[in-house]
C-alpha cells in the first residue's frame, strides 16, 4: 500500500492519532501532527511512499506540532520531537513541513551508523551511482533535481547511504530540497516536476521541495554500485566541464563531507578507500542545467 | 512496598536469549525504549557477546549494529582523551584518580562495554585545584559557564570546576575536587578516597577508585545527581559493578562498612536494593541484612521507594507519562536539597529559571542541515 | 598506521588520534622510500635519493624538504625518527 491509496481524512486521523508509518528506503518512520501544513506537505511529496501497518518496526518516531508551552498563542510555531524529545528550536508555523523533512534528516545522520553517510546527492543509470558531495553553493540540490528528470533515477539529495561491507549505495527516494532561484530554475527546465509551495524567510531564504520521482521511489529497493565522484561547482555563464581530480583530493572531499565518518574510525578509512577505488572522480563546473545533463548523458554512455 | 512492573529493557538485558521470542513490535518498543534509557548499546553488547546478534530480525538488528559502532568511536575517542589530559596535567606531578565511564574504560571493567561516554570526570585534590585548571587551560581546554552566577555555583557550593571544553577537540573534562558538593548534607571524604585509590596497571599517572569506592560513588551519583533522567542507565552501571565486585567474597563485607565510613549509607541502600529489583542483582544474604539495616525510617523508605520506581520507569511510547516526570521533579527537588542547603537552593533554583527566560535555550541545536 | 595510494598521492589514517590526512607527492615519495628501507634512512640518504642533482645545493634544499616532511610525519604519528 502506498501513502496515495489512504483518503485524505484517513492520513488525518492516522497523523493526528497513532501515527503514520512511512517507509523511505529502508528507514520507516512514525509520524505524528496535528498540523495541516504537515498532512499537506506529506500528501504531496510522500504519495508514492510505501506505507507501513503497525505490525511492522518503525525505525523512528516523530512528531511535529505546536509546542506546549504558553508561546503556542503568541507566535504560531512548529516544533520537531523525536522520542519524546525535542532537539531543535522551534520555527514559525509555515514552515512545518520543512521542519520534519530537516528533522528526518537528523535523525538518519544522527543514528543510522550502519552506514557511512555523507552530505552528497546520489543519482543512478544503469546501476551505477553518481555520487555529487555537497559543500555549500555548489548547486548540488539543483543538479541533482535537473538529472532526475532527464533521465537518472534519485537516490537521494542530501544523504549518501553507504553499505560499508558492499561499497552499495542505499536510496532514500525523498523530495529534494530546493532554495530561492534554485526553485524557478527547475520549474523552467522540467515542467512536470511536481514542487511545494515555496516557504519564504527560512534560515537558508525560500525553500521548496520537489517531489521524488514515482520511479525513483518504486526502485527504492534497488541499490547501486559507486561509479562516479562529481564535485558540481554552478557558476553563472560558465560552460558546463567536467575536469579530473585526483582520487586522492576526492578522498579528501569525501572525509570533509562525511556525517559519520569518524564514528567508522579505521573501518570508514578503508570502506571509503573501497568507494573512490571504484570511481571516476572529477570536478564540474556549469552554468546551464540543459548543457549539464547532456554532459552526463555522455559520461553514462561512454564509461 | 509495592514492586512496580519492569520495563522491558531491564527485562532483555537480564535475559537476551528469550528475546528470540519477540516479535517485530516488541523489537520496536525495545528498541526505543533502549534508545531513551541510553542503554541500545549496552543491549547490543550483551547480545552480540552471546553470538546472537545473527538471529535478531534485520531491522532491529541495524540499529544494535549502528549501537555498537557508536559505542567503541565513543571508547576510542574516551581512551585519546584521558592520554590528552594525562599529557596536559603530567608537569603538575600529580595522579589523575579517573571517575565513572573513564575509569571503567581504562581498568577494563565489564561496565564499559556497550556503554555510550561522554565527559571525561576526574578527581583531584582540592589544593592542588587552581594548578590543574591552569595546566589544562594552557593545553587548549577553556572554561564554560562564565556567568558570576554560574563560576560560583560550581566553584563555592559544588565539587567541581566549571566544565572544561577543549577548542579543537569540543571534548569536556570535569574536574571534580569531591563526589558530592561541598553544601551536601552527606559528606565523604575525599581524603579517604584518594587514599584508597589504586594506580591503573600499565598507565603513568592514572588511578581508580577502589572497588567499594566504584560501587558507591556510582550509587551516590544516581541517587543524588540533578539529570534523573539517566538513572536506568547510572543502576546498569551499577548491576555491572557489583556483579564483577562481588565474585570477590571479601567485598560484601568491607561495602556496608565503608558506605557507613564514607556518610554514603543511604545512596547503598537504594542502590542495591533498586538494582537487584530491577537488574536482578545477586546479593549475598549477609550482605542483603546489612545493606536493609542502612535503610532510612519505613515512613520516609516508602515515599521514596515509590518516588524512586516511578522516575526510573522510563516512558513508554504514546504514554502522556505525567507521574513519571513529577516523580522525577520531586527527586530532582530532593537531590538538590540534599547537594545544597534550603536557603541557597531556593536562590539557586529561581536563578536558574530567570536566566533561562533571559537567554534562551542555549543548548538546543538549529535544525536545518 | 593505514595509508592509501592514487596516483603518487597517499592518505593517511592516524590510529592515534582518528584523524585523516592527505600528504602530497613528495612526502608520499619519502614515505615509500622509509617503508622500502629495511632499517629506516638517514635524511641525507633520503635527500640524495630524492635530490634531482649533485650540487651541494641542491641536496641542502632536498635535504630540508626530506627534514620538514619528516617532522611532519612525526606529528601525524605515521613515522618516528630513531636517535640512534
Amino acid at each position: 500500500m502506498i501513502l496515495a491509496d489512504l483518503s485524505r481524512s484517513e492520513l488525518e486521523r492516522r497523523l493526528a492519532g497513532p501515527g503514520l508509518r512511512l517507509r523511505a528506503g529502508p528507514v520507516v518512520t512514525q509520524i505524528q501532527s496535528l498540523l495541516g501544513a504537515v498532512a499537506d506537505g506529506v500528501a504531496l511529496h510522500y504519495a508514492a511512499h510505501p506505507i507501513e501497518d503497525s505490525d511492522g518496526f518503525a525505525d523512528f518516531f516523530v512528531r511535529v506540532d505546536r509546542p506546549r508551552n504558553l508561546r503556542r498563542w503568541l507566535h504560531p510555531q512548529a516544533v520537531f520531537y523525536i522520542d519524546g524529545e525535542a532537539p531543535f528550536t522551534p520555527l514559525p508555523l509555515d514552515q512545518a513541513f520543512p521542519l520534519l523533512e530537516w528533522g528526518l534528516n537528523w535523525c538518519i545522520s544522527a543514528h543510522c551508523h550502519q552506514y557511512l553517510i555523507f552530505h552528497a546527492a546520489v543519482v543512478e543509470r544503469s546501476g551505477r551511482a553518481l555520487i555529487l558531495p555537497a559543500p555549500p553553493g555548489s548547486g548540488k540540490s539543483t543538479l541533482c533535481a535537473g538529472l532526475i528528470h532527464r533521465g537518472w533515477r534519485l537516490l537521494s539529495d542530501e544523504l549518501a547511504l553507504i553499505d560499508p561491507a558492499t561499497s552499495r549505495v542505499i536510496p532514500l527516494a525523498r523530495p529534494v530540497s530546493l532554495k530561492n532561484r534554485s526553485i524557478d530554475v527547475i520549474r523552467a527546465f522540467a515542467p512536470a516536476a511536481v514542487l511545494s509551495r515555496p516557504v519564504h524567510d527560512t534560515t537558508k531564504g525560500t525553500v521548496a521541495h520537489m517531489q521524488a520521482t514515482p520511479d525513483s521511489v518504486r526502485r527504492a529497493a534497488e541499490f547501486a554500485s559507486p561509479a562516479w565522484i562529481v564535485m558540481p561547482r554552478y557558476e553563472a555563464g560558465a560552460t558546463a566541464a567536467l575536469t579530473t581530480l585526483p582520487k586522492a583530493r576526492a578522498f579528501m572531499e569525501m572525509v570533509n563531507g562525511g556525517f559519520n565518518y569518524s564514528v567508522h574510525g579505521r573501518k570508514g578509512f578503508e570502506a571509503l578507500a573501497r568507494v573512490v577505488d571504484l570511481c571516476a572522480c572529477h570536478t564540474f563546473a556549469y552554468g546551464d542545467l540543459e548543457e549539464a545533463a547532456k554532459l552526463f548523458d555522455a559520461l553514462a554512455t561512454k564509461s | 512496598m509495592s514492586d512496580g512492573p519492569r520495563p522491558s529493557i531491564t527485562r532483555a538485558l537480564r535475559d537476551p536469549p528469550a528475546l528470540a521470542s519477540c516479535n517485530l513490535r516488541q523489537w520496536e518498543a525495545l528498541v526505543l525504549e533502549a534508545r531513551r534509557t541510553n542503554l541500545l548499546s549496552r543491549l547490543a553488547h550483551e547480545i552480540a557477546e552471546r553470538g546472537l546478534l545473527d538471529r535478531v530480525p534485520p531491522a532491529p538488528r541495524a540499529h544494535l549494529v549502528a549501537a555498537q559502532t557508536l559505542a567503541q568511536a565513543q571508547a576510542d575517542a574516551m581512551r585519546r582523551e584521558v592520554k590528552y589530559i594525562r599529557k596536559a596535567l603530567a608537569r603538575t606531578g600529580i595522579d589523575i584518580v579517573l571517575l565513572k565511564g573513564a575509569a571503567y574504560l581504562m581498568v577494563g571493567l565489564p561496565a564499559a562495554r556497550g556503554r555510550l561516554f561522554t565527559d571525561v570526570d576526574i578527581l583531584v585534590p582540592f589544593e592542588r585545584l587552581p594548578e590543574v585548571e591552569a595546566a589544562l587551560m594552557l593545553h587548549g581546554w577553556f572554561a564554560t559557564h562564565h556567568s558570576a552566577y554560574d563560576q560560583r555555583y560550581y566553584r563555592d557550593w559544588m565539587h567541581e570546576l566549571p566544565p572544561l571544553r577543549h577548542a579543537v577537540r569540543t571534548t569536556v573534562v570535569d574536574v571534580h575536587h569531591a563526589i558530592l558538593p561541598r553544601t551536601a548534607r552527606l559528606k565523604p571524604s575525599s581524603a579517604k578516597l584518594l587514599a584508597a585509590s589504586r594506580p591503573i596497571p600499565g598507565e603513568d599517572r592514572l588511578r581508580v577508585l577502589s572497588p567499594a569506592d566504584l560501587v558507591l560513588h556510582s550509587a551516590t551519583h544516581l541517587f543524588l545527581n540533578e539529570e534523573l533522567s539517566q538513572g536506568l542507565r547510572d543502576l546498569a552501571d551499577l548491576d555491572s559493578l557489583l556483579r564483577h565486585f562481588g565474585d570477590d567474597p571479601g567485598f560484601w563485607n568491607e561495602l556496608p562498612q565503608r558506605a557507613v565510613e564514607l556518610d554514603l549509607a543511604r545512596p547503598l541502600h537504594y542502590g542495591v536494593r533498586h538494582a537487584s529489583r530491577l537488574f536482578g542483582t545477586p546479593v549475598p544474604g549477609a550482605a542483603r541484612s546489612h545493606v536493609e539495616c542502612l535503610a532510612p525510617p519505613p515512613w520516609l523508605d516508602g515515599i521514596m521507594g515509590a518516588l524512586h520506581e516511578r522516575a526510573l520507569r522510563p516512558v513508554a511510547p504514546g504514554e502522556p507519562g505525567l507521574l513519571t516526570p513529577l516523580a522525577r521533579q520531586a527527586l530532582f527537588m530532593r537531590a538538590h536539597w540534599l547537594r545544597m542547603p534550603p536557603m541557597l537552593l531556593t536562590r539557586h533554583l529561581m536563578s536558574k529559571i530567570l536566566r533561562v527566560d533571559r537567554d534562551g535555550d542555549h543548548s538546543r541545536a538549529s535544525a536545518d542541515i | 598506521m593505514t595509508f592509501r595510494e592514487w596516483n603518487g598521492e597517499i592518505v593517511v589514517f592516524n590510529q592515534e588520534t582518528g584523524s585523516t590526512h592527505l600528504l602530497d607527492e613528495f612526502a608520499g615519495i619519502v614515505l615509500r622510500r622509509l617503508m622500502a628501507s629495511e632499517c629506516g634512512a638517514t635524511v641525507e640518504e633520503l635527500a640524495t635519493a630524492l635530490a634531482y642533482g649533485q650540487e651541494a645545493r641542491e641536496q641542502q634544499e632536498s635535504e630540508q624538504a626530506v627534514t620538514a616532511v619528516l617532522a611532519e610525519f612525526a606529528r601525524l604519528g605515521v613515522a618516528h625518527a630513531d636517535a640512534s
